[in-house]
Order: structure tokens, then sequence, then C-alpha cells
């Protein structure tokens, strides 16, 4: 059996909004594993609590309620001395590349930072070492004496790999890494993280709100709605077979070309808007939304259970709705 | 209307532990100075019985907090203590010089407010402009000017040469108001010269964002005409601006006015602290600055009741 | 770096100007006593309030000593006095500035209720207040302009660093493990850190029309030491006899301020992050 590297537990992170009377429910109980090699998609629309899970799963969100566990520790338990040093197995990619670079470093200063902080190496050598990762991610060696607002958004997405990689993480958290970047060049961006994933032996958390970038690469898929998973299991089985209605939309809305097998006969629209997460539907709280609720929807939240091996639905007609019960 | 009421009771709520840590901090003034107070009073070579009888009959010997309260409950009461050298209550001296200060600053409020709103609106209209860059480099040089050397000019030239403004001194305002102003004219010119920049400065940049703003634009395009525009949008949105202006400029000009008093030989707050000062008058020194925090916090706090008022979102915190 | 600083003097004659200006004024401070004709104290009862001459270019004042030698000795004491006012200034203001910004709560608050106060304070009356308390002199007078300054940049500061800290450049060097103080040195000063040097430069005016002030009111420089605060008030003793006697000191004071500010106003064009050109 292959070990958890992240296992997050009933999850619940919660902000004071600005008048400080009401709280945001950003994440509302959410948890799952993610085990070595794999890549573990969150798919949602904004606003439904996944960059904030991302965060927090790199310890920059504090959890509310519950916990997250790196490997088998709580890292909210150790020394802030230890927190530093054992948090960079663990790294994020943000979606805005230009923004997670100090403007006013080098590239080559840039990328060899996470290197001159765990330190125990000469300059030399780590300067080699960061040359070694701009070569890797596929820019010239002459990028490292400019300066990030030199470069385009594409370029600076790689420096930020390359960077992260310097420190040969465990995980990544893929925080809509290409949602920012043209779509012509998204597909290298992705085929990198692909390969880089092979060769450094990876772990994903990829987060985003694209259908089509989350089927292109992840092993596992959940899909997120409002601070709660709504379903999670094998990205063929969501694609194919999906057992909750929100999945069942998404899935039907995508317009990148899925094969025809992967598409939903018909187009699901859903009305309404997302509701506000400070003050979540009672009982299932994608029920506003749904095309399919019922009473039972309003009254009763659904229990988070496994409907397959692998395949978690909360929805009360799990399977019903979308036609595909067993 | 409700609310707004609810807001300024919460703001003179806020203004409370700000004027208190005023108080602390003119109280503090005495931490500063070195060595031993009683010493220092007592003068050269006085006696140990007489350093012990002057911190006793001051107060020095009690504890920082104890002597704090005490001042502070009195000055709560009016009551400053006496002065040093002459004995004389301090509030007594504060109240009878205030006036021609207040005289010569809002002199030169007026005429910075007078001088500087339009030169400001018009070189915000017309940017560029060689009326602008003259305005400009007239704020510039405003601002850097020493306005006790303007002062000096000034007398050599208008009061000196040709006679027009008296040299020195002031007359009260109820005694005789031509003659008062007249005392008061040159010193109030001295100050505005740096106050007409500052007014300028703001005014020409919070107007000139505003005009070039998408929305004035698409004003313009719907074929509103540019003078109704200005009056209309952009002073309105402008007052606000000008109501900061105004607080800086009290702030400003109150401590000038004790520059440019000393020029002029008039009898103000800002000579009576002065001369507190070089000869460690302390009491006296400590009620000046106090009536001129309690002064410029104050006017603030009235600035703020007017934004409340004058700006909607303001409130909403 | 000399080539580039050159280049934006060019593009900007009036900063170009106020540099040199600047430049030439701490030389000839730094030179005072090679470059000037006479001893800044030496008195000659036998030739007061002289006109300008060969001998003295400037004249004499009310006791005979030459003016020109003693506005260039005024020099050093002017630079001494501004840069030691703005340098406690940014002593106590930028560290206070960044633990306000940078830890928030209570300690922000308390930090900025503090700054708050402190700002209702009229400067120069403070500084007197300070001044009278700390007695007479240069140091103490300057001393006292610092503490008055330090809030306005601490305000600054504190500004700044709560944007910079949002940036996400932030939150990707914690996550490497960055402590603390690598976080602060390495990340938010130097972005945080630009119009701190634009409101420095302008405060270095301030500091010396403050310093004039006080030695003009005879709370700075102590006499017989020159200073241009100090020449006026005695010039402005004998306005009606020579009145040209005021002219130069002012004009000192004057240009020295105007370039500061130039200067200072250049650099804020300059170092404006949205036309990051570097």
């Amino acid at each position: 059996m292959s070990t958890s590297i992240v296992t997050v537990e009933d999850l619940r992170i919660r902000f004071p909004t600005q008048d400080k009377r009401e709280t945001v429910k950003a994440v509302d109980g959410v948890s799952f594993a993610v085990t070595e090699g794999e890549t573990f998609g969150v798919i949602g629309e904004s606003g439904s609590g996944k960059s904030t899970l991302g965060r927090a799963v790199v310890c920059l969100l504090k959890p509310s309620d519950g916990r997250i566990l790196h490997g088998d520790t709580d890292p909210y338990t150790l020394s802030s001395a230890e927190l530093r040093q054992r948090r960079r197995a663990f790294q994020i990619i943000f979606q805005d590349p230009n923004a997670a670079l100090n403007p006013r470093m080098t590239i080559m200063d840039s990328i060899r930072e996470p290197l001159d902080i765990i330190g125990g190496t000469s300059r030399v050598e780590r300067d080699r070492r960061a040359m070694a990762m701009l070569d890797r991610v596929g820019l010239p060696a002459e990028f490292g004496q400019r300066y990030p607002h030199e470069l385009s958004g594409g370029q600076k997405q790689r420096i930020n790999i390359a960077r992260v990689l310097t420190v040969r993480p465990r995980l990544i958290v893929c925080d809509e890494v290409v949602a920012a970047l043209d779509v012509s060049i998204r597909a290298d961006i992705l085929n990198l993280f692909a390969d880089l994933q092979r060769e450094f032996g990876l772990t994903y958390l990829f987060i985003t709100h694209d259908l089509g970038v989350v089927s292109h690469v992840s092993s596992r898929i959940a899909v997120m709605y409002l601070g709660r998973f709504m379903e999670l299991g094998p990205a063929e089985t969501l694609a194919q077979r999906p057992l909750h209605p929100y999945t069942e939309a998404l899935m039907s809305a995508e317009p990148i070309p899925l094969p025809s097998s992967m598409r939903g006969s018909r187009r699901i629209i859903l009305h309404g808007e997302i509701p506000s997460p400070t003050n979540p539907p009672s009982g299932c709280r994608f029920r506003t939304r749904c095309p399919a609720a019922k009473d039972r929807c309003a009254a009763e939240e659904p229990v988070w259970r496994e409907m397959e091996a692998g395949h978690f639905v909360a929805c009360h007609f799990a399977g019903f709705v979308t036609g595909r019960a067993e | 209307m409700r609310g707004q009421s609810r807001l300024i009771g919460r703001r003179l709520a806020q203004i409370l532990p700000v004027i208190v840590l005023a108080t602390f901090v003119v109280f503090g003034l005495l931490q500063l100075v070195p060595g031993d107070i009683a010493v220092t009073l007592a003068g050269e070579n006085a006696s140990d019985e007489r350093i012990a009888e002057i911190r006793h009959g001051f107060g020095l010997d009690r504890p920082f907090l104890v002597q704090y309260a005490s001042w502070l409950w009195n000055a709560a009461h009016l009551d400053l203590s006496r002065s040093y050298l002459s004995n004389e209550p301090v509030f007594d001296q504060i109240v009878h010089r205030f006036p021609t200060s207040l005289l010569i600053v809002c002199g030169a409020m007026v005429l910075s407010l007078v001088i500087g709103i339009p030169l400001g609106i018009l070189a915000a209209t017309k940017p560029g402009s060689r009326l602008d860059a003259a305005v400009t480099s007239f704020a510039s040089l405003g601002v850097a000017l020493p306005s006790f050397w303007l002062a000096m000019l000034l007398v050599a030239t208008f009061a000196l040469s040709w006679n027009w403004f008296p040299a020195t001194g002031s007359v009260a305002l109820s005694k005789d108001p031509t003659k008062a102003v007249l005392h008061a004219a040159l010193p109030a010119i001295a100050l505005a010269a740096g106050g007409v920049a500052e007014v300028v400065r703001q005014l020409r940049s919070a107007l000139m964002e505003i005009l070039s703003s998408q929305y004035v634009r698409t004003l313009h395009a719907k074929g509103l005409s540019p003078a109704s525009i200005l009056w209309k949008h952009g002073l309105k949105n402008v007052s606000v601006n000008l109501l900061t202006v105004v607080g800086l400029l009290v702030n400003r000009l109150l401590g000038a006015t004790v520059v440019v008093e000393a020029v002029f030989a008039i009898p103000g707050m800002g000579s009576l602290i002065v001369h507190a000062a070089i000869h460690k008058d302390f009491p006296v020194v400590q009620g000046v600055v106090l009536s001129m925090v309690i002064i410029v916090i104050c006017m603030n706090l009235l600035i703020d009741i007017l934004y409340t008022i004058l700006d909607p979102r303001v409130g909403l915190k | 770096m000399i080539v580039s600083v050159a280049r934006w003097c060019w593009h900007n004659p009036n900063a170009g100007a106020s540099l040199i200006f600047l430049v030439g004024l701490f030389v000839l401070a730094i030179l005072a006593p090679v470059v000037s004709p006479y001893a800044p104290t030496a008195q000659n009862v036998n030739n007061v309030l002289a006109e300008p001459s060969f001998a003295h270019l400037l004249g004499t004042d009310d006791l005979g000593r030459d003016v020109l030698s003693r506005l260039i000795h005024g020099a050093p004491a002017t630079l001494y006095a501004s840069f030691l006012a703005v340098s406690v200034a940014c002593v106590i203001g930028i560290p206070v500035g960044l633990l306000a910004g940078f830890l928030g709560g209570w300690v922000d608050d308390v930090i900025s209720r503090v700054i708050d106060t402190l700002l209702s304070f009229p400067g120069i009356v403070l500084a007197i207040g300070v001044t009278g308390a700390l007695g007479i002199g240069l140091t103490n007078g300057m001393l006292a302009v610092g503490i008055v300054f330090s809030p306005q940049l601490a305000r600054l500061v504190r500004a700044q660093t709560l944007v910079v800290k949002q940036e996400l450049y932030v939150d990707a060097a914690r996550c490497f493990g960055a402590s603390l103080g690598r976080i602060i040195i390495r990340h938010i000063t130097p972005n945080a850190i630009q119009p701190v040097i634009v409101q420095v430069t302008l405060l270095l005016a301030v500091a010396l029309l403050a310093e004039a002030s006080l030695s003009f009111l005879g709370l700075g420089v102590q006499p017989p030491h020159p200073s241009w605060g100090g020449m006026l008030a005695r010039a402005y003793n004998y306005m009606e006899i020579a009145p040209e006697q005021m002219y130069s000191p002012g004009i000192a004071i004057l240009l020295t301020a105007l370039s500061f500010n130039t200067l200072g106003e250049a650099l804020r064009v300059a170092l404006d992050p949205t036309r990051r050109r570097r």
C-alpha cells in the first residue's frame, strides 16, 4: 500500500468577514488522503474554497478545525524551527506567475533562494544547481540575470517551477497554474508538469476550475462545491459515470471536446448563483441549483459515502439523478 | 441622520484615547530633562536643603504616575500651574496671548484658501500650460521658503521702507480692529506663502486626478460643458481633499506662527514658549504645547465630523 | 552606476541641478576651513557691517566677522543638522513602522494610536518643547526634530509593509522555510523602501528649515558658532542699517531646501513602480 503523503481530516477553515460579524466558511469539512506518486485533482468553481484548501495543505493557512497531516505528523505540533525545515517538502505553485516572484531579485537569485535558506552548500554549488533547474525547465542560462518584468507569463511560471524543484519536494500543490497563461502555451506547461512528475517522482495536488486540464493530468478527481467535496473518485469513472448532479453538470458544460463516450448526452444547465459561503444552504448545499432537488435535500445533509471502490459521493439520490445508478 | 450621529459618537470616543495619550506625552516631556529637575531649578551652588525644598514644593518627590494624575486633574480644571519664573498662572498667560496668535493664524488660513484655491483650480484645468508651470514653480518655492525670512523681507520692504504696515507688536482686536488687522497683516502674509503652496499642491493633484478620470471623460463625451463638469463633479469630490488640507494647515500654521511672531516681536503664544524654553520654565512650555495639541485635535475632530456629513462612503467602514 | 545617474540627470535638468548643488555644498562643507577666506569667529570691531568689497565679498556682520566665511562654515552645521534629524527619524520610525505593519493585531493598533497622537502636535512646537526639556543646542534641537518626524515615517513604512506582506512572493518564501528576519530583510524592505526614500529626501528639506528656525529663535546653534538661521537673527537686528545682511543666509537656506525638494520630487517620479524601468 502506498503511503499517504498528505491526509486531510475534516478540515474547516473560516475567515471573519470585513465587518467581523460573520464568518466565511471557505472550507467546511473536507477529508481525503493523497497517496505518493498520484495526481489528485480538485475541481470547482471560483468561491468553492479549493485555493484555500491548497494553501492550507502547505501550511500557509491554519486550520480552524480538523487537521492536516504531512505523512503522519501534524505540522502545527512542531516547533517553528522544525516546521520551517519540514515544510520544504510541501510546495505550492500559484496562479499568478508574476506576483510569485520578487520584482527586485534576479531570476537566478529567486531560483536559488530555497537553497540559500537551507544552506549547507557553497554558493558556487547552489548556483550550479539553480542553473541546472533553469535548464531543466527549458529556459536559456542567460535568463538568470534578468528580472521578472522582462519575461512572459509562461516563462515566469517555468521559473516558479524551477524554484520549487530545487528543494526536491514530495508534494506540489498546483493552484490554477495555467489559468493565467495563454491557451496556446498551456499544453506545454502541462506537459512539463507531467515530465517532471515522472522524472522526480512528484505527487501533485492539482487545483483548477478547468475540466479539460484536470482530466488531462489527474488520476483521481475531487469535485468541490462551497467548501465541501461533492464527489471523489478515479478520473475516468468521474468523467464517464458521475454520480453527483453537480459533477454531471460540470462534465456536460465542458466546451473542450472530450471523446463522445465521455460526454453526457444532454447538456445540464445550472440555474441560480452560487450561494454565499457565509451562509451555506441547509441540508445539501447544492440544492439551490440542483435540477433534481427534493424536500429531503433541504432537510438532511447528505452523508459522504463510498458508493463504489474508491468512489465517494455526498448526495441523497446519487446515481439516480444521473441515471447511472447501479 | 441616526447613523450619522452614531458615527459622530464613535469618533468622539476614538478621540479620547488620543487626548489622553497627548497629555501623557506632554507631561512626559518633563522626564526628558537630563539630571534632576530640582537641581536644575535650584540653580548653581544651591544647598541640599534648597534642592529638597524645591523638590517638595513642586511635588517632584512623588511617584511619576501620581504627578501625572494630579497634573492631569488640574489641567482638566484649567489649572496649568504657575510659571517658574514669574509665578503667574500659566493658563492666564496663555489665554491672554491666544487671541493675538489666533488672529494671525486665521488671517493666514483665509489668505491661503482665498489665493490657493483659485490658483489650484486654474492649474488643474490647464495642465502642462505655462500657467500651470508657473503655479507649480511658485508652489515649490513656497514650500522651501523659510517663513521667517519672508517675514523679515516683508518687514524690510513694506514696514520700514514704505511704511505701509507696522513692523512690530500687536493690538488686540477688541481694542482697535483696524490697527489689529494692520499689525497682523504682515505676519499672516508671511505664513500664507507656505499655506498657499500647500493648498495649491494638494488641490491641483486631487483635481487633476478627477478631471482625467474615466468618469469625467464620459461626461465630456456626453456633451457637458467643461465649466459645469468642473463645478458639479470636480469640485464636489474635491471638497473632501480641501477639508484634509485645512486640517494640515491648522497644524502647520500653528507651528509656523511661533517662529514668525519672533520676527515681529508679537506677544503671542510663540514668544511665550520660546522664552520659556530658553529659561527652562517647564510649566509654561507644557502649558503651551498642551493647548496647541488640544486645538489641533479638536480641529481634526471637527473636520472628521464634516467628512462623515459630506462623504457618505467614509462612514461605512 | 555613475553613468546611469549621470544619464538621469541629463533627462531631468532640475534634478540634475539640485544634485550638483547639493554635492557642491557637501564638498564645500567638508573643505570649509580650507576654502573660507577668514575664520568665522574672527572679529574686527573696526570694520563692522561693511558693504561687500574685495576683501570681504559679502561684507561683514555686526562684530566685523566676514559674512562669506560664516556662510561657508554654516554649511557643515546645516548639513549635519538635517542629516542628524532625518537619521533619528529613520532609526525610530522605520523599525516601528515595520513592526506595526508586519505584526498587525494589537501591536499595530497601539502603535497607530501613538502615531496619530504624535502627529497632532505641531512640529515646531513639539520640537521646541523637547529642546526646552533636553536643553538648548544644535544636537538636542535636531534630536527633537528627528523625534517629531519619526511618526510620519513610521506611518509610511507601516502602510508599505501592509501592502508588501500580502504579496505572493512573501508566501512563497514562507513555504521555503524562510525565517522572519529573512523575509523582512530580503523581501519586505527592498519592496517597501522606495516611497520612504522619497520621503526621507523631502524630510531633509523640512529638517533644514526646522534647524534654521530653531537657530533663529536661539534654540539651535549657539553663538559664536555660525549657522544660517543664527545669521539671519543677527541680521534682523541691524536690518535698518544694513538690510543686505539678510539676503545671503536666506538665499542659502532657500536654495538648499529647494534642492532637497526638487531631488525628492524627481526621485518620486523615477522610483514610481508603475513605470518600472531599470
